[in-house]
């Protein structure tokens, strides 16, 4: 054994060059990925460790309307006496700077905190001059950060009142931090804190107005919260007789909520990390392939001098996973460099106070990575390595026997790739969290890989015919010449070339779609306002308040509040089916309690029917006796198992109503209009107490503030929602988690270019003796320069070519099925994409032949 | 030691198609201590018989026993150990490990089988092959009659009972030739082995006991 270890150091030792490219490469490919990993881990730990202080309480119980007196009392039951409580009322609306009247400050929509005296019971206010909470309850004052105050222009002028509803606030202190870390993917709108009690006289708390309760307790420690959580939630069932209308979340809630916001994008992050270590380990592979070419001879020397195939195998696969080691220690140097991006990139989508750090699990699945990986793409190499046996070293190596040793070398070959492609998929599971899609990824991504080697395959034999072309002269000649004659060699460089290529495009290529269609979809009216609980009183008046202004008031569509009861006569909650960690409806995929249903005489311009009919125009009486129509939302549909034909019972305000879904309709989300998850039939809703939703566009920018502060003084409890802003904070994080996606493409295609430039410079090795007769022949150094111009230049612009086709392809099919087909065609990308490709291809291929090229002939024919 | 060829025949497919039969029926005995060369035109088959007896490739008929074992029942990994106990080889074209040095070259098989006194048994070696002073030079650091003596001392100190040379002097100039042969010759005499010596060079064949001769496929 020692012997072989201290053959596979000196191995390495004396093959410098492949050794440094080799660890190059397998590092770029891993570092990508443990960063992910690493940010993935921490998130979980931070998690862990802060579950309590994130939901500031053990236990929370929240509700759409004040907990009835029934329901506190069991909740008082279950929870026992020695508890503590603390209460929050939140809700959105508009707060006016500088009270009632005009102003030249700006209205604006903020999230406000109704706290009371005990909130919270984990965690902390930081505040600036150190004001305590009870501060605020005594007076109509608030708490909020600089940031918002500067917003609202009261930052340098505390004395300027804020109207909320319609009572007048002033600043009490800035904070910091606060307690409440909930996290959502886009805020809509900054956090102030009041008072609970100086709610009363605000207005704003009246029927339909989007506002949560919610209810925090802590128990003494050792109190078993699951336990507690599982009870509350079988009792608040059978209150409501299998219709629950409060929420009740504990800490392992919040793991899910926040692990479901990052998850996403870690995940795929995660993923574009494994195609750059596949593309770092393909191109290892081909490094050793190299190597392996030139050491055929010395493998059949140890052979012949006794050494047993085991032996064999063992050196090599010492010197692999000596390199794996090094290239995983390299990987984990160059990652906690890369680890203090990912804070930034997801700012406000992690909790504050994250801190990004290596675990030793990390570490040791870098290094399992590293060797594992080395190992199991350079196994189909192992057939090689006894393509010359020691008998052929009687006869001379370039016999040509040694080359072609039969079908059953070539399969084994093949059946070499198996391992690597299980891995890629065990691990292409375990980082997208699912065996689905896992598959669907390891798949696409091997469907694009066929798919490139089979066009490189046909373009190099292609160049069979170019390289008898007169007109390209002789460096043509010679460069395609080589690019036929070394077609393996070219085809690994044009796969791993076009897979970088084809990464870096896709991804844009979606984003571009989905950003267009925030920012204006095609054929719609983008909204400038969207207007939130309109109470049905104010429709007229808005209506003509909105005819006298600049400003088209439209898509005004009614609310109301329902609850699914049943479902073809099932329990939509079904108790019996709730397992341990119970059907709850606060945790991610299950049930929401309420939902808002709407009625309007013909689809949205954002929506199109898929399947069923039309619902029907008649308006629908409850003397009929036959359930309404609805028509549900696809997504909607999908998520929860609804057919058409299904009959579901609705609580409608303590009415039981009966529907069944007679069609499906295809909304586009990321329109910004107005859309419902179900329409029920003319008639149904009409009468019952509802608000409103209504979009306003056409306002000239210019307008947009005078508006905003009409409206808000006009109608106090109505929130606008500025929809040209929320989109561009989308875009602002779509914008930050493309560029972290493309980061990571770049880290493959720097992969593909580490590979390139060792494979250049392998070939121009190997074509040395070519080199150096072309130079005796009389070549010079232009010529020869141009032959590696065009090599590189050919494989670099066709594999764009090819790549950039194919992720259009996927692009498109990936926007077809996850984004409602927004996809949008950007031939500036996608030029420079192509042209920086061929470029980086001919500059790096070029750098690689050079140092063979400069050398003199003498020098080579020495080593020759 | 003794050899035994008995009805060995050796065939290629052609790469066109068709069949090159290479040795037909051949028959050989060597005792122990016997020199014997193998002479013939170019792809008569003389270095198809080498890699045959040296356990390199398979027969396709016929048997060969080295000390009354037949090589041709052997697994690849035994018959591997078997020949590096038994057989050295001396090549043409020397084929060193470029990277090791004299000494490491030299080493490397005794290493490989796990050997006892390494380090004595490859200093004596190079000491008789005249290459002590050189012992820490890469093969690219010698010329061509060196890298045949460190070759010639790899084949010698696994203490093997046959030696195989392929043409040992094929690639060195005649002065350097006959140097090498002299030691090859030498060594081979004073330590008593057996040597099967493949050659075009007429003088070194005359140097060996007997001589043979593949004509058609037959050893004559």
């Amino acid at each position: 054994m020692l012997i072989w270890i201290r053959m596979a150091v000196r191995e390495i030792k004396v093959n410098k060059g492949f050794s440094i490219f080799f660890v190059l490469n397998l590092a770029m490919g891993l570092a990508g990925f443990i960063g992910v990993q690493s940010f993935g881990r921490s998130l979980d730990r931070h998690l862990d460790k802060n579950l309590q202080e994130i939901l500031t309480a053990d236990l929370v119980l929240s509700a759409s309307s004040p907990m009835a007196p029934e329901e506190s009392a069991l909740a008082a039951t279950i929870m026992g006496r020695d508890v503590k409580r603390a209460r929050l009322v939140a809700f959105y609306t508009m707060v006016r700077p500088g009270g009632s009247g005009d102003s030249n400050l700006q209205a604006r929509l903020v999230r406000v905190m109704a706290i009371d005296k005990a909130y919270p019971l984990y965690g902390q206010f930081v505040m600036e001059n150190n004001t305590l909470s009870p501060m605020i309850q005594k007076s109509p004052s608030l708490f909020m950060t600089r940031d918002t105050a500067h917003t609202l222009g009261v930052e340098t002028d505390q004395r300027i009142p804020l109207r909320i509803g319609n009572k007048d606030f002033y600043v009490q202190d800035f904070f910091a931090e606060d307690p409440d870390k909930s996290l959502t993917a886009v805020d809509l709108a900054p956090k102030v804190y009041m008072g609970m009690d100086q709610l009363d006289g605000t207005g704003l708390i009246q029927f339909g107005s989007r506002i949560r309760y919610f209810y925090f307790y802590t128990f003494p420690q050792g109190t078993d919260v699951q336990a507690l959580t599982r009870r509350l939630d079988s009792a608040f069932f059978d209150l409501s007789n299998g219709r629950p209308r409060i929420n009740i979340f504990d800490t392992r809630d919040v793991n899910r909520q926040l692990g479901r916001v990052t998850e996403y994008f870690t995940g795929y992050l995660g993923l574009v990390g494994i195609v750059a270590l596949f593309l770092a380990g393909l191109s290892g592979a081909y490094l050793f392939r190299g190597l392996v070419g030139l050491k055929q001879k010395e493998m059949a020397i140890l052979s012949g001098l006794g050494a047993v195939s085991k032996e064999i195998y063992l050196f090599v696969s010492i010197q692999l996973v000596i390199l794996g080691s090094l290239a995983a220690v390299l990987a984990v140097g160059i990652s906690r460099l890369l680890l203090p991006a990912f804070p930034m990139i997801f700012k406000g989508l992690v909790p504050d106070g994250l801190i990004i750090s290596m675990d030793p699990a990390t570490v040791f699945l870098a290094l399992g990575l590293g060797m594992g990986g080395s190992l199991v793409f350079c196994l189909p190499v192992f057939a090689r390595l006894f393509t010359i046996r020691p008998g052929d070293l009687l006869q001379g190596i370039n016999n040509g026997r040694g080359q072609n040793r039969g079908n059953a070398s070539t399969a084994l070959t093949m059946f070499a790739f198996l391992p690597g492609l299980i891995a890629f998929f065990l691990v292409s599971a375990i980082v997208a969290g699912s065996i689905k899609e896992g598959l669907i990824f390891a798949l696409g991504f091997v469907v694009a890989m066929v798919l490139l080697s089979f066009t490189g395959s046909i373009v190099f034999q292609w160049c069979r015919y170019l390289s008898k072309r007169k007109m390209l002269g002789i460096s043509g000649k010679i460069a395609f010449r080589n690019l036929f004659r070394n077609k393996w060699s070219s085809l690994s460089c044009f796969v791993t070339i076009a897979m970088g290529v084809f990464l870096i495009s896709l991804i844009p290529q979606i984003q571009k779609g989905l950003a267009s269609e925030i920012m204006r979809p095609e054929g719609l009216k983008l909204p400038v306002f969207f207007l939130v609980d309109i109470q049905d009183e104010q429709k007229n008046a808005l209506e003509d308040f909105m005819a006298k202004q600049n400003g088209e008031l439209s898509h005004i569509s009614p609310m109301v509040r329902g609850r699914i009861l049943k479902v073809n006569g099932h329990l939509f909650f079904d108790k019996s089916k709730r397992t341990g960690e119970r059907n709850r409806p606060g945790r991610m995929g299950g049930r929401r309690l309420e939902f808002m249903f709407s009625y309007r005489k013909a689809l949205a311009d954002s929506e199109t029917l898929v399947q069923g009919v039309p619902l029907t125009p008649t308006p629908w009486s409850f003397d009929d006796g036959i359930p309404f129509e609805i028509s549900m939302a696809v997504s909607f549909a999908d998520r929860h198992g609804f057919r058409i034909g299904d009959v579901l019972t609705f609580d409608v305000q303590g009415i039981p109503l009966e529907g069944k879904v007679k069609n499906l309709r295809k909304v586009r989300w990321n329109s910004f209009q107005p859309n419902f998850f179900m329409l029920f039939q003319d008639g149904v809703l009409n009468d019952a107490p509802k608000t409103h939703l209504g979009a306003v566009s056409n306002v000239p920018p210019d307008q947009r503030k005078i508006l905003k502060n009409r409206l808000v003084d006009e109608f106090p409890n109505i929130s606008v929602i500025d929809v040209t802003q929320t989109a561009s904070t989308i875009l602002g994080v779509t914008d930050r988690l493309s560029l972290s996606v493309r980061f990571m493409a770049w880290l493959a295609i720097g992969a593909g270019l580490v590979s390139i430039f060792s494979i250049a410079r392998h070939e121009a090795r190997k074509n040395r003796n070519q080199i150096n007769l072309l130079k005796v022949l009389g070549c010079d150094f232009k010529t020869l320069q141009a032959v590696s111009l065009v090599e590189f230049g050919f494989i670099g612009f066709l594999a764009s070519i090819f790549a950039l086709a194919l992720s259009m392809g996927f692009s498109l099919v990936i926007s077809w099925y996850f984004f409602d087909s927004l996809w949008k065609f950007d031939s500036v990308y996608l030029f420079g994409i192509l042209v920086s490709a061929t470029g980086l291809c001919m500059v790096t291929g070029l750098a690689a032949a050079r140092q063979v090229m400069k050398k003199r002939p003498l020098a080579l024919l020495g080593k020759s | 030691m003794s050899l035994e060829l008995e009805a060995v025949s050796k065939g290629f497919e052609q790469p066109g198609g068709g069949r090159i039969q290479v040795l037909d029926n051949a028959d050989l005995s060597i005792k122990t201590g016997q020199t014997l060369a193998v002479v013939g035109q170019s792809g008569s088959g003389k270095t198809t018989l080498l890699s045959l007896v040296a356990g390199l490739d398979r027969p396709d008929e016929g048997k060969i026993f080295l000390d009354g074992k037949d090589l041709a029942a052997m697994g690849q990994d035994r018959l591997a150990r078997y020949r590096a106990k038994k057989i050295g080889i001396v090549f043409q074209q020397f084929h060193l490990m470029p990277h090791l040095t004299a000494w490491e070259n030299v080493s490397l098989p005794l290493e490989i089988h796990k050997a006892n006194s390494i380090n004595e048994r490859v200093d004596s070696m190079l000491e008789r092959v005249g290459l002590w002073q050189r012992r820490n030079h890469l093969p690219g650091q010698l010329s061509g009659g060196e890298c045949q003596r460190v070759a010639i001392a790899r084949a010698l100190v696994v203490r093997p009972s046959l030696l195989l040379a392929d043409e040992p002097t094929g690639n060195l100039d005649t002065g350097t030739g006959e140097i090498v042969a002299d030691l090859l010759f030498d060594l081979v005499e004073s330590e008593g082995k057996s040597l099967v010596l493949v050659t075009h060079n007429p003088e070194l064949a005359g140097r060996c006991q007997s001589i043979c001769s593949i004509q058609k496929g037959r050893l004559v």
